[in-house]
């Protein structure tokens, strides 16, 4: 249980930004160069390279190197998680927690304060 | 079978004690304001403290109808401890048909002038959830990912 759930939580991480949601759905067409990933990025090769850092340390995609190019492609066993009935049940009630935190801390907070 | 790759567990740190947490989560004026996401309306029809009480919710989107969300049955009730329900059951224990069956087991404890507060979520096998893939609510991970995105995008507003 520990295990999958520090699973879910990295590849959430993972995803919660664009330009890694948009190498992964460039690599569900098929592998591609790092060359090739960052010239489809608006960024320089620093801060797109960190990007495929945290792609990889989640496992949703892998990188192998041949002569002078890597080549990037996708994890669909990762990816399968991702499109899970758990991870969205997981999803839902990560908002549902945050939601409730938030209202007490806050909104309830406030009302209290102003009673 | 029992499987534990069914379950989930989420928990936080709340900057509120547990009395302040339970209220927020058992009086509907407050309960209605954080269970289901802006813009759709909740509304809690049965929210019924006691071992057997129903728990129901319904949701509306904006211009639409109220349509079903959640309908089950608590099981146990601890005041500002631990609050567990299951939507394999409904209002005074009787079997209902949910598209997802789970049991929530819901604790809250004082902490460091704050609660810890933690929903453990069961659910059947996952060979028994596939089933639900099949008729019709998993249309590829495609789609999986982009409401995922939406789902994680808007907890980083929140």
């Amino acid at each position: 249980m520990e295990n999958n759930s520090s699973a879910y939580d990295s590849i959430f991480r993972a995803l919660a930004d664009p330009t890694r949601r948009a190498v992964i759905l460039r690599l569900s067409q098929g592998p591609a160069s790092v060359t090739e990933l960052a010239a489809g990025a608006a960024m320089g090769l620093p801060a797109f390279l960190k990007h495929l850092g945290v792609l990889e340390d989640s496992a949703l995609i892998r990188s192998s190197k041949a002569g002078r190019v890597r080549t990037c492609q996708i994890q669909p066993d990762r990816l399968a998680l991702v499109g899970d009935w758990l991870a969205e049940q997981r999803a839902l009630w990560i908002a549902r927690t945050d939601r409730l935190a938030h209202y007490v801390e806050n909104t309830m907070s406030q009302e209290h304060d102003d009673a | 079978m029992h499987d534990d790759r069914a379950d989930l567990t989420i928990s936080r740190f709340i900057k509120a004690p547990p009395a302040r947490v339970w209220e927020a989560w058992t009086q509907r004026e407050h309960f209605e304001r954080w269970w289901i996401p802006e813009p759709i309306e909740c509304r809690a029809i049965k929210l019924d403290l006691r071992p057997g009480g129903g728990f129901e919710t319904r949701m509306r989107q904006p211009g639409g109808d109220f349509e079903p969300h959640v309908a089950g049955c608590f099981l146990d009730i601890v005041p500002e401890e631990r609050l567990v329900f299951s939507t394999a059951l409904t209002e005074d224990w009787r079997p209902g048909t949910p598209w997802l069956a789970l049991t929530a087991v819901i604790t809250m404890a004082a902490r460091d002038g704050g609660t810890l507060y933690a929903a453990r979520v069961l659910h059947r096998t996952p060979e028994e959830a596939r089933k639900h893939d099949d008729m019709g609510f998993h249309d590829g991970w495609g789609t999986a990912l982009a409401q995922l995105a939406r789902l994680v995008e808007a907890r980083g507003e929140a």
